[in-house]
Formats: structure tokens, C-alpha cells, sequence
């Protein structure tokens, strides 16, 4: 009589059930193998015209391709490598993190197979992480190692080297080498060893450099023989640079010279041909084994050591504050137009529409170039002009092996594969042109005699004539130093701040980082 | 012959463990159409446990400690609440926020409320009406990020089309992702741009919702134009005006894919918000407590907004 009067289902009951229902969703969660591929979306929506560029490497096209695994097949091994025995694969499988949309992996796939062919039994996902810039890439990845999955092999810039290394997320490779040495003589001795230093951290290295990018100036001819100079020379001064760039200029029109707001290829390259650079330097000890193992008789491999060390800040340098005031000289009298920010696909477009004279760029350009129909011949590349001295800067990048890789072993002869000429070309194929590669060997008329520009030779003579190139400064807290980096200069080229006190308040900032 | 015909009933109360389920009672009954119901909303409130309540009380435990991600987190009590109060760029990036509220939810729902009034007006036709719905629809189906990388092309200084048509009309370039004075307003456009469509369209459903009798006895005693509008409609309209106050300040608030797209915050922090500063915060500073202590400070701050909201439309809202 009563029961309808009762309460049909308690409170305490329904919390009851629902936690049994919590706990049971969360033991399924737990198990859940989390992918990581997709973008959030303050990253995604690379335009369409131009490409995400990185600062230093690797740019990607607007091709979709797709993605995914290649299972494990009998295939013969591609290429003229000679085919090594072959070890089982079997049940082993890496997940291979690189920079970029479904594209990037799409162009990584050719490299599947061969692979394969030697361990059969084994898998290799490549997993594009998309990334306007190297940060957003890296934090990414960083938040993948916060959930536990992080990739066993991942794509790393020397944005990233020393924070990887630092924080103990990356398997140093030096025993590795050492037990391989025998298959990665030719590598080595094709590769410029400062291109390897970068890839070395407090006397280990870290990974083997893939492919990288030196910032040389890259200039439109037409406007240049329209304004009476014919190119750009190697004894050209900054003074001279001065001159053309006044000279192409027309007002609100075309501009003689940009640049984009990042630490690789902007007014960085002022800082370093005016002999000075954003943080202090100096090489960490170590690194004696493989100098004398694989450069023995190589002058360039002299005074090496094991890696850089950026020890301190010293943005208000009066060298900096030269380098900035000038910049900021070239935007008031109408020579630069107002400063970019990101990874330089806005500047891609504007000096290929012909608004622009002269950027600084890497050969990654060349790609993207001839895909917004620049003609082969239409632009050059030459070497920075000279102030005090003629230093240059590069950006490497490679794969490192991940500390949480139950592959190791598996993970490393990808690393290994990847050094043979055969990869290389696969990757950094003939019709794309991607980013530079590390071998020297592939630098030829093959690559860029078509399609790229008429003095391409001036890339890898950024290494080899100039033996004071080094990368640009990314120390540990690159990430943080970067974005001090930006914000700074880009209240001096607003016209917020002069340039000595945009640059004394990045100093100010800048120092805490170099004192944890 | 009766017992014959005696029905063979099953037994009112069962026994068992499931008995409080089982019973063939009313009570049995009634408790198994509200598990029924319990079933049903059981998914969305698990959801929200794990998705959203449950992140929000991580978040408030992460704030007390020091986490780097990749290493151990080290409880350090209130430390970085009191950092907070005394970072002069969290400062800047709450007042940045509060200024972009204001100007981007004022602008918001002033356009869309106007826009509303014109596309419901009478002489309105049906497939216009239609197509301009659709039309300021549109900017909301694409993701914040794509609209603020084609919006930043268009407001470049010296090549973007918007400084072009403003120089064919004598106003001198504007700075506009460059300058501190320009880049928060700027940003706030872009945000008020995609936006737009969602407000519209919520207010377009309040002005269809105003009772028919109500606008004919107006249209009977004269009311037209400014009056009909000031007396009749907004307090018609009130608690949608409420709602899109709320929804739109709410969301407002947690702005950041225009701002990191178009200016990562600068000049300086000229345009840096408050989830930047939570971003920041975590990734390239590694300072997870800290993004968390922020992100904490950010939810009080929303719930006091709304709260207040909610208090004060006791004099403004009028519910029929």
C-alpha cells in the first residue's frame, strides 16, 4: 500500500552504480592506445597556396597523401645498397614522429619497404605530428610523453636536440655508432662534421643529421637586373647590401629586403656576421672517439668537441644593437616592410609574388619555390653579405631514438637506414627538392641543375668555405628563449622600444633561463 | 470450475539480489523506469565526469605542485598562486582578456542583434532570409585557426587587401598586427567575425519566439520604429539577450586561437590572453602547476562573471 509512496531508487544507490560505471570506463581508458596524429586546431590549416615552413628543415607541399603502416612483406631491398643480411623484425614495431600533416607521411612511405625487406616481421608507422613551427611540434610531442606514448623514433630539429638530450627523452647513440662504425664510415665522411656537432650534446651524440639548413640570401633576379645589378656577390658588404636593397626598393610598392620573426634566418644573421650571436658559446668537452674515429685527417673536424654550449645571455651586445638598429633603419626608410611572424609561409608567397627583393631562406625554398611557379632562374642564392665577418648560421635536424622505446635495437637500424644514400634520395627525392641534404655527395647538378638555382653550390660552401658556421643558439631552454626572442624584437620593429631597450629587457628575461 | 479458471499469478514480491528491481510492484515498477532514465543519462554524466569534472579536479590538485612533465611532480603548497599575483605578464594577460570581452561580446551581439532585426523585418522575403542566415552562418563551420591565418594575410600592413581599399579612400596604413594599440582589436574583429553566426542565429530564433498577439496589438496602438523596439522587443527578447550574454562572455574569455595565430600575443604581450598564458605556461615553459594555478584562477573567474550575470538579469530579464 505503501510503495508507491516510497523512493523508487535512492540517491545512494544511482552514486553507487554510476562509480562502478566510472571505474569500469576508466580501467577501459587506461587500456585505450592513444593516437596522437591529429592537430589541435591552433596548429592545423597549413594554407594551401604556400607551405608551413620550419625554421630550418623539412617543409611540406599541399599534396594529401595518406598515411599508415606497410606491414611486414618478402620485398627485395630497393636502391643500389648492398643488401645486409637480414634480421628478424619479427613482432617489433616503431612509431616514427615527424613534422607535418599527412602529406610529410605520405612522402615517408617509400621508405617503409626496403625497410621492411630487412626485418621482416616488423612495422613502422610514421605518425606526421602537424606544426606551424618546430615549438608547436615539440610541445606536441612533449604532451605525448606526459600520456605515455611517446613515438619511438622522432624527427628532431636542433630546435629541439639540447631539450630532448636534456631531459633525458633521447637514447644517446654513441655506442651505437661505435658497434656500427664499419657501415656508417661513408656517412660520416659525406656529412660536414659541424653538421654532426649539433647533433651532440655534453659529449654525446644524439642523433645522425638528416638533413639541414643554412640561412643564405635569396634573391629575385628580375627586380635586381631591373635596378642595374646583375647578382649578388660573394665580396658583397653589408654596405652594398644597403645600397641594392635602397636601390630596388619602390615606395609602398616592392621592398628590397624581409625577414620573419624567429631565431633561424632573420636579423639573426646580422648578429652573426656582425661577429656576435644571441647567447655566449663555447663547446662542450667530449666527443674524441668519434672526431678521430671518423674525421681523423679532416681539417674541418679540428677544435671539435661534444657539442655546443650556449652558456649565457647576451642580447644587448652592442654588436646586437647594431644588427637590430639596422633592421629597424631598413623598415623606417621603407626597404623592409613590417616583420612576419611564425615560420615564414607568408614571406614564401610575397617574394615569390615578386614583392620582395632579397630574405634569407634555406634550401628547403627550392620546393616551394618552383611549386608557386618561380622559374628556374628567376631567383638565386648567395651568401650572406659580410660586416665584421661573413659567419653564417644553420639549422640541422635527424631522428633520435626515444629513452621509452621498447625497439631500441629495431629504432636504431631505422636511424641507420636512414644515413645511406639510397633513403636520402628516396626522402629528399629528386622532384621534391626538400630541405638539404646532410651528404655531400648529394648536393650535385642532379638535384638542383633543373629546377634550382644557378648557384646552389653556395649551400653546402656555407659549411665547407666558412668553418666558422655553426647552428643557431638552442640551448635546453630554447623553447622559452625563443619566444623571449620574438616578443622583444618584434616591440623593437613596432616602434615600441628602440632596439637597446627592446634588447636590454630580452637580456633581462633571457638571464633567469641560464641560471636554473 | 473456478479454480480452473483462477489465473495463474506471479508473485508480488521476488527474491534475490536484483529483488529491489524485480518486484512485480508498483514500487518495482516505478525503480525500473527511473534506472531506465539513470541508463540513459548515465553516458553523458560519465562523460562529464571523465572529460570535464574530472580534468577540472586534476587541474586544482596539479596547481599546488611543480611538474615539468617529463619528471615528478613536487608539491609546493600555494606557491604558485602567489607567483601568479605578483607576474606582471599574467596581470597584463587578464586585463588584455577582460578589454578583448568587452569589446569582442559588445561588438558581437550589437552586429548580430541588428543583423537579426533586419533578416526578421517583415518585407523580409523567405528565400532572403534564408540566404542571409546561411551566409553569416558560414565563418562558424571553419575551425578559428584557418580563419586567422587567411584574416592575417588580409591585414598584413603593406600587402593585405583591408590596408589597399582603406588607402583607395585616403587612411593611411594601419598597423595592424604590428602595433600594440591595433593588435588586441584587431584579433577581437577576426574573433567577432567568426563568431557572428552563432549569435545571429540564437537571436533570430528570440525574436521568432515573440508572441504574434503581442507584436499585432503594437502594430494596432501605433508602436513603431526606436519605441517598438526599446519597450517591446529587447524585453521580449531579454532572456535570449541573456543567454548569448553568458554563452558569448563565457567563451570570450577562454579565447585563443585567434590571438596565438595572428600575433602569438604581441607586440610584447600587447594581445596575449589568459589561455595563452596556460599554454605557455605548460609547453615551452614546462610549468605544468603553474598553467594549472592560472587555469584555476581563470574557472573562478568565469563562474563569478556568469554568477553575476545571473544576478543582475533578475532586473533586466523579463520571463512571459
Amino acid at each position: 500500500m505503501s510503495d508507491h509512496k516510497r523512493k523508487p531508487y535512492s540517491r545512494r544507490k544511482f552514486l553507487r552504480v554510476a562509480g562502478i560505471g566510472v571505474v569500469g570506463a576508466a580501467s577501459l581508458a587506461a587500456c585505450g592506445d592513444a593516437t596522437s596524429t591529429t592537430a589541435p586546431a591552433v596548429t592545423t590549416a597549413p594554407v594551401a597556396a604556400t607551405t608551413a615552413a620550419a625554421g630550418t628543415t623539412a617543409a611540406t607541399s599541399a599534396t594529401t597523401a595518406a598515411a599508415g603502416t606497410t606491414p611486414a612483406s618478402a620485398t627485395t631491398v630497393a636502391g643500389g645498397t648492398t643488401a645486409p643480411a637480414v634480421i628478424s623484425g619479427q613482432g617489433k614495431s616503431i612509431k616514427v614522429a615527424v613534422l607535418g600533416d599527412q602529406t610529410a607521411a605520405g612522402r615517408r612511405q617509400p621508405l617503409i619497404a626496403p625497410f621492411i625487406a630487412k626485418y621482416p616481421g616488423a612495422t613502422v608507422e610514421i605518425m606526421p605530428v602537424a606544426g606551424a613551427t618546430w615549438d608547436e611540434y615539440f610541445n606536441k610531442l612533449l604532451a605525448m610523453k606526459a600520456a605515455g606514448n611517446i613515438p619511438d623514433v622522432i624527427y628532431v630539429a636542433t630546435e629541439g636536440t639540447q631539450l630532448f638530450a636534456s631531459k633525458g627523452l633521447a637514447e644517446p647513440l654513441d655506442e651505437y655508432v661505435k658497434k656500427d662504425k664499419a657501415a656508417l664510415t661513408s656517412y660520416f665522411s659525406d656529412v660536414h662534421p659541424a653538421l654532426v656537432e649539433a647533433m651532440m650534446y655534453e659529449g654525446n651524440l644524439y642523433q645522425l643529421p638528416f638533413d639541414w639548413n643554412g640561412a643564405n640570401l635569396y634573391y629575385n633576379t628580375a627586380m635586381f637586373a631591373e635596378a642595374g645589378y646583375s647578382e649578388v656577390g660573394a665580396d658583397w658588404t653589408k654596405d652594398k647590401f644597403y645600397e641594392v636593397a635602397k636601390k630596388v626598393s619602390k615606395k609602398d610598392a616592392v621592398y628590397g629586403y624581409q625577414w620573419v620573426n624567429r631565431v633561424w634566418g632573420s636579423w639573426s644573421s646580422w648578429m652573426f656576421t656582425n661577429n656576435s650571436n644571441l647567447l655566449v658559446e663555447e663547446k662542450a668537452p667530449g666527443g674524441e672517439w668519434l672526431w678521430s674515429t671518423f674525421y681523423p685527417n679532416d681539417v674541418a673536424a679540428k677544435n671539435r668537441g661534444g657539442g655546443w654550449r650556449w652558456t649565457a645571455a647576451k642580447a644587448n651586445d652592442a654588436a646586437n644593437v647594431e644588427a637590430l638598429d639596422f633592421m629597424n633603419q631598413l623598415y623606417k626608410e621603407g626597404i623592409s616592410p613590417s616583420i612576419e611572424l611564425g615560420s615564414g609561409a607568408t614571406l614564401q608567397g610575397i617574394f615569390s609574388a615578386g614583392k620582395i627583393a632579397m630574405t634569407q631562406a634555406g634550401g628547403f625554398w627550392v620546393a616551394t619555390l618552383k611549386a608557386q611557379g618561380m622559374a628556374k632562374g628567376s631567383y638565386d642564392v648567395a651568401l650572406m653579405p659580410k660586416w665584421k665577418t661573413q659567419r653564417h648560421h644553420f639549422g640541422t635536424a635527424g631522428y633520435v631514438i626515444s629513452k621509452d622505446s621498447k625497439n631500441k635495437e629495431l629504432a636504431w637500424e631505422w636511424l641507420k637506414y636512414l644515413t645511406t644514400t639510397d633513403a636520402m634520395n628516396n626522402e629528399l627525392t629528386l622532384k621534391e627538392l626538400r630541405a638539404t641534404p646532410v651528404r655531400r655527395s648529394l648536393m650535385n647538378e642532379a638535384r638542383y641543375g633543373t629546377d634550382g638555382p644557378k648557384n646552389w653550390k653556395i649551400f653546402y660552401d656555407t659549411l665547407d668555405k666558412y668553418p666558422d658556421t655553426s647552428p643557431i643558439p638552442a640551448p635546453p631552454s630554447y623553447l622559452q628563449m625563443r619566444n623571449t626572442f620574438t616578443k622583444y624584437t618584434g616591440l623593437a620593429m613596432a616602434g615600441e622600444q628602440t632596439p637597446k631597450a627592446a634588447l636590454d629587457a630580452m637580456q633581462k628575461e633571457l638571464e633567469p633561463l641560464f641560471k636554473k | 470450475m473456478q479454480s480452473s479458471l483462477k489465473k495463474e499469478q506471479a508473485p508480488l514480491k521476488s527474491s534475490g539480489l536484483f529483488s529491489w528491481l524485480t518486484d512485480n510492484t508498483l514500487t518495482g515498477m516505478a525503480r525500473r523506469k527511473a534506472l531506465m532514465g539513470y541508463l540513459f543519462v548515465l553516458p553523458t554524466m560519465l562523460g562529464l565526469l571523465i572529460f570535464v569534472i574530472g580534468p577540472v579536479l586534476v587541474s586544482f590538485g596539479l596547481s599546488f605542485f611543480d611538474w615539468d612533465i617529463i619528471g615528478e611532480a613536487k608539491f609546493v603548497g600555494p606557491k604558485n598562486y602567489s607567483r601568479l599575483v605578483d607576474d606582471p605578464v599574467v596581470l597584463t594577460s587578464f586585463r588584455n582578456t577582460a578589454v578583448f570581452v568587452l569589446v569582442a561580446v559588445g561588438f558581437q551581439m550589437t552586429l548580430s542583434l541588428l543583423l537579426a532585426l533586419a533578416i526578421q523585418q517583415k518585407r523580409m522575403r523567405t528565400w532572403a532570409r534564408y540566404l542571409f542566415r546561411s551566409i553569416f552562418f558560414l565563418p562558424l563551420l571553419t575551425s578559428g585557426a584557418t580563419i586567422s591565418i587567411v584574416l592575417a594575410y588580409m591585414f598584413q600592413r603593406e600587402f593585405g587587401p583591408i590596408n589597399y581599399y582603406l588607402g583607395q579612400i585616403g587612411i593611411s596604413r594601419i598597423s595592424w598586427l604590428n602595433s600594440s594599440q591595433w593588435s588586441l582589436i584587431t584579433v577581437a574583429l577576426t574573433y567577432v567575425w567568426h563568431q557572428l553566426g552563432f549569435t545571429l542565429i540564437v537571436f533570430i530564433g528570440g525574436l521568432g519566439n515573440i508572441s504574434r498577439e503581442v507584436q499585432d496589438a503594437a502594430d494596432v496602438d501605433g508602436a513603431t520604429g526606436a519605441f517598438r523596439l526599446w519597450f517591446i522587443t529587447l524585453p521580449l527578447l531579454s532572456p535570449t539577450l541573456l543567454f548569448a550574454a553568458v554563452v558569448g562572455i563565457i567563451n570570450a574569455l577562454q579565447v585563443f586561437s585567434e590571438p596565438f595565430v595572428m600575433t602569438k600575443g604581441g607586440p610584447g604581450d600587447s594581445s596575449r590572453t589568459v589561455v595563452m598564458m596556460i599554454c605557455q605556461a605548460a609547453f615551452p615553459n614546462l610549468e605544468v602547476g603553474y598553467g594549472s594555478a592560472i587555469t584555476v584562477i581563470l574557472f573562478a573567474v568565469i563562474m563569478a562573471v556568469t554568477g553575476l550575470q545571473f544576478y543582475l538579469s533578475k532586473r533586466w530579464v523579463y520571463y512571459q
